[in-house]
């Protein structure tokens, strides 16, 4: 078998010309081969292709000829004389399998091998071989499984051939055109539970194929049972979990909540025949939907799609029946007209029409890459379609890290892709899911802060809003001990990202208090705690900012993003996003910014302070009109503390009094140090940022001058050289002294 | 001088030397090796050592920081590293110690979980840095985050010391890798 396979392997290469698709088809509608093999002549002409191309094409013509051979050998069965039989079912085996790991198998093969697979025709050795091998070209057709099952009740097959069918069945779910027959057996598999050996197998695929009907009080209670029986296993642990997902009021007892991977993807044959398959369903791809609303957005992408991608690409169950047109029944076009089909999904409107009979793609993942189809699961409130992209993600995730896969690292790009499509998605849900949580809390020990850094963290950004305290150790802790031994690129990106992070946050606190649903959320939180969360985020941003300023030498590239943080989100919480919270930025950061020696820095700064005061004030307005004291942030520290800030800014750089309260500087120093006039030496003229603002102001005035004194500006000329600093383009500085001085007060 | 002791001997003017503890020379070579290679203002010395005492008739220089590397795919690195470890001066773990692990990115091969080596590091009040080491990007990365570290535990970056580097990368409590 293996050599077999490595054959397989290594003439899958060269498979990409027109022809090997040509040849697909054909296999497809195996029972209209007259027809199809009349134009794969055609097309054959018309192509002009290379010679190894036809050589190519006339070996798997002989290839697939040995197939039928082999697939009506066995469906008649095995011959009892001949001395050769071991020979002959040998080489029908090989044939076989080598087919269906090179191209993948025709329904209606699959339909016949697996039939004679469950029968028990022959040995379970070749049945499990057959079970191994039944890797579809494109789909499976719902009935060859119905079938198939029905044959587990005879009795004529292995337990151990039984578990591999439960595990294949698992492996191929996403491939099987239809559920909805296989649901209506949900009690026969319901029933195999009870079968110690195939147990983790039937719960694995009930958890693939569990809707809300499904879920009865009878169940719940031979689950629980199960579960006193056996144990804690992993397996009955998730069954149960989604049960209490889709009625929590069926299940009283617990179940610890936890972050885990129930189902082993190392279990898995068919890893490389799937990603094989994926990339067979995708090769005649449609152009992937930008994500965008509207009928007009529906645009062909400009850039090629990669080689070949995680997601695969929409294909219900109506596409299979594509192939074969001419033995459509009636049936079919009526079934075909009730359901619409996620391919056939252009535009929004076409949405609206169809939303109540739309079909959704046989492999959830395929909705990442389609807007129209990402609305359609957003707005429907079905759990399961959730739960099943959830379950897909994060194995596809899990499968696909490659952090997880020392010898695949070559796969960065692909995986880079992934996790951008990812991203894409979860910015126009406007919400993050669950399995990147999930992937997070699993994958952020071993990140090296490096690979795949801008989408990681992004992935971070999306974090769904929860307690900061319960997920600090998880993510933030260790995203801080990264943070620390990092470069400083490292650091502003994480810094940007936060900032993202608290934006989503706060957006999803706001509307939540416009809907009034903080009871609907599941955190169950109180408001005071959502708030105490932000704070305790904005908290953590301080303390990693104030931290990094120190490990990178009070960098101005650094500075500038921590204050970005600062003033594109903190400073403005209470006006734009109507949230009764105020928090300042520790003096670490306050003051490096104020003896900063770049003028945008205090520029930004000063723009900071001026939204802080906005903010505040418009908090006590609205305490004095409601006459009661919010009871969240608002102490009287925040005040306070604003104050002393402010005064420390006009005592620097407006009245030439610096720190006067609290005072840090010794006078005595200053006079050791040689620098008698320290009082003036933080205005705004002789501030090391500005002085040279101060020094083109002058030399405007007086361009021949060889030496001019700073100390001149006062009086009427403070003003001139003010409305030329504001002229110059320091807004924030203007802003800052039109509200906070008076101005009166010239110095 | 079976045990080391960080205030030994002076420090080497400019200089900062990291000892590298860990039974895999074809893991550890390479990850000297980009350390040398990183762009830095000290003088960079990196010492390898299969287990501790060192050798005492030697003579070296200051060591600045010491890791142990442990692979998740044998027992017999993480004992190496136990063993080692008691021959360390207790002020050493006042920020001058780190422990680096390798291989946890493949489950299936591990053979020592990754929550004894989190025990032993959590025990030994020391950052845990995970790291697959036999990956040339990961390693690259690596070796620039322990120069850095290296810097600052010689002392070389103003305003910041080993201790103080400590203080910020010690999370809370760091909980199980289970219960995640």
């Amino acid at each position: 078998v293996m050599s077999a396979r490595k054959r397989v392997k290594s003439s899958q290469t060269p498979r990409t010309s027109q022809h090997s698709n040509s040849y697909q088809t054909n296999l497809l509608a195996w029972k209209l081969k007259e027809d199809l093999s009349n134009s794969r002549s055609t097309s054959k002409h018309g192509q002009n292709s290379p010679v190894e191309d036809s050589e190519q094409a006339d070996a798997d013509e002989q290839a697939e000829d040995a197939l039928q051979i082999a697939v009506r050998y066995f469906e008649k069965g095995p011959f009892k004389t001949s001395r050769s039989k071991d020979k002959t079912l040998e080489k029908h085996l090989k044939t076989v399998e080598s087919v269906a790991w090179k191209n993948g198998l025709a329904p209606e093969e699959i339909d016949i091998l697996l039939n004679v697979a469950l029968s028990g025709k022959f040995g379970s050795a070749v049945n499990s071989r057959l079970l191994r091998c039944m890797i579809p070209a494109t789909l499976i057709s719902e009935d060859s499984v119905v079938k198939a099952v029905s044959w587990l009740c005879v009795g004529k097959c292995c337990g151990s051939t039984k578990v591999l069918f439960y595990r294949w069945l698992v492996a191929m779910f996403d491939f099987i055109d239809h559920k909805e027959k296989i649901n209506l057996l949900y009690g026969f598999f319901f029933a195999s539970l009870q079968d110690d050996a195939l147990c983790p197998y039937v719960c694995h695929f009930l958890y693939l194929l569990t809707k809300k009907e499904n879920v009865k009080p009878f169940r719940v209670r031979k689950l629980l049972d199960l579960q006193a029986k056996m144990g804690r296993q992993p397996y009955l642990h998730a069954l149960l979990s989604l049960y209490k997902f889709f009625d929590p009021t069926l299940i009283s007892v617990s179940l610890p909540v936890k972050k885990n991977i129930y189902f082993k993807n190392s279990e898995n044959l068919w890893k490389t025949a799937l990603v094989a398959v994926r990339q067979r369903n995708q090769e005649p791809s449609p152009e992937p939907l930008k994500l965008m609303l509207g009928p007009a957005t529906v645009r062909p992408r400009k850039r090629k799609w990669n080689s070949h991608s995680l997601i695969p690409v929409l294909n219900s169950s109506s596409h299979s029946k594509e192939y074969g047109k001419k033995g459509m029944r009636l049936s079919d076009y009526l079934s075909r007209n009730r359901a619409f089909s996620g391919e056939q999904l252009k535009s929004f409107p076409q949405l609206l029409q169809n939303i109540h009979c739309l079909e959704l793609p046989s492999q959830m993942g395929a909705v990442l890459n389609n807007s129209l189809l990402l609305h359609y699961i957003n707005c429907v409130r079905d759990e399961s379609l959730l739960l099943r992209l959830y379950h897909w993600l994060s194995q596809t995730l899990q499968e696909e890290c490659i952090w997880y896969q020392v010898n695949n690292y070559e796969c960065e790009k692909e995986f880079t892709n992934f996790l951008d499509t990812i991203i894409k998605a979860e910015c126009f849900l406007q919400e993050g899911f669950d399995s990147c949580e999930a992937f997070l809390y699993k994958s952020l020990p071993l990140w090296d802060g490096f690979c795949c850094r801008s989408q990681f963290l992004q992935l971070v950004s999306w974090f769904p809003f929860s307690s900061f305290s319960e997920v600090k150790p998880f993510i933030f802790d260790r995203l801080a001990q990264l943070f620390f031994t990092s470069t400083i690129y490292f650091k502003c990106s994480v810094l940007e990202n936060l900032k993202e992070l608290l934006q989503n946050w706060l957006l999803w606190l706001s509307m939540d208090i416009h809907l009034k649903t903080v009871t609907d959320s599941s955190l169950e939180t109180t408001f005071s705690g959502s708030m105490q969360s932000v704070f305790e985020l904005i908290h953590y941003v301080g303390w990693l900012s104030t931290n990094a300023l120190r490990l990178e030498s009070n960098s101005t590239f650094l500075l500038h993003f921590v204050l970005d943080f600062y003033e594109k989100k903190v400073c403005d919480i209470y006006i734009n996003y109507n949230l009764p919270l105020v928090v300042l930025f520790p003096p670490g950061i306050f003051y490096l910014a104020l003896l900063s020696l770049d003028s945008s820095i205090l520029n930004q700064l000063c723009y900071i302070m001026h939204r802080y005061r906005n903010n505040l004030t418009a908090a006590k307005k609205n305490e004095l009109i409601l006459k009661k004291k919010s009871e969240f942030i608002f102490s009287s520290k925040t005040y306070q503390e604003y104050n002393h800030y402010l005064t420390a800014m006009v005592g620097c750089l407006w009245t030439s009094k610096p720190f006067q309260k609290g005072s840090y500087f010794d006078p005595e120093v200053f006079k050791m140090i040689g620098v008698a006039k320290y009082k003036t030496s933080l205005n705004l003229v002789h501030h090391p940022a500005l002085l040279s603002y101060a020094i083109s102001f002058l030399l405007k005035e007086y361009p021949e001058e060889r030496t001019v004194n700073v100390s001149s500006i006062r009086g009427k000329k403070w003003n001139e050289y003010l409305d030329y600093l504001f002229s110059e383009g320091l807004q924030g500085l203007k802003l800052f002294i039109r509200s906070s001085i008076r101005h009166s007060s010239v110095p | 001088m079976s045990v080391l002791r960080p205030q030994d001997q002076l420090p080497g003017l400019n200089a900062a030397t990291i000892l590298l503890v860990g039974k895999e020379d074809a893991l550890l070579q390479p990850l000297a090796d980009s350390m040398l290679k990183e762009d830095c203002a000290s003088t960079l010395r990196v010492h390898l050592a299969h287990s501790l005492p060192l050798p005492s008739d030697v003579n070296r220089p200051r060591i600045d920081l010491i890791v142990f590397v442990v692979n998740l795919h044998s027992k017999y690195s993480l004992q190496n590293v136990e063993e080692s470890l008691r021959h360390v001066d207790a002020t050493f773990f006042l920020g001058k110690v780190g422990f680096l692990v390798t291989g946890a990115g493949r489950d299936s091969h591990c053979s020592v979980h990754r929550n004894s080596v989190l025990k032993l590091a959590q025990a030994y009040r020391s950052p845990l840095l995970f790291c697959d080491l036999e990956v040339e990007g990961f390693r690259v990365t690596m070796a620039q985050r322990l120069v850095r570290m290296l810097q600052i535990c010689a002392g070389h970056v103003p305003g910041i010391s080993a201790l103080n580097l400590l203080s910020l990368m010690r999370s809370s409590e760091n909980p199980c890798l289970e219960d995640l």
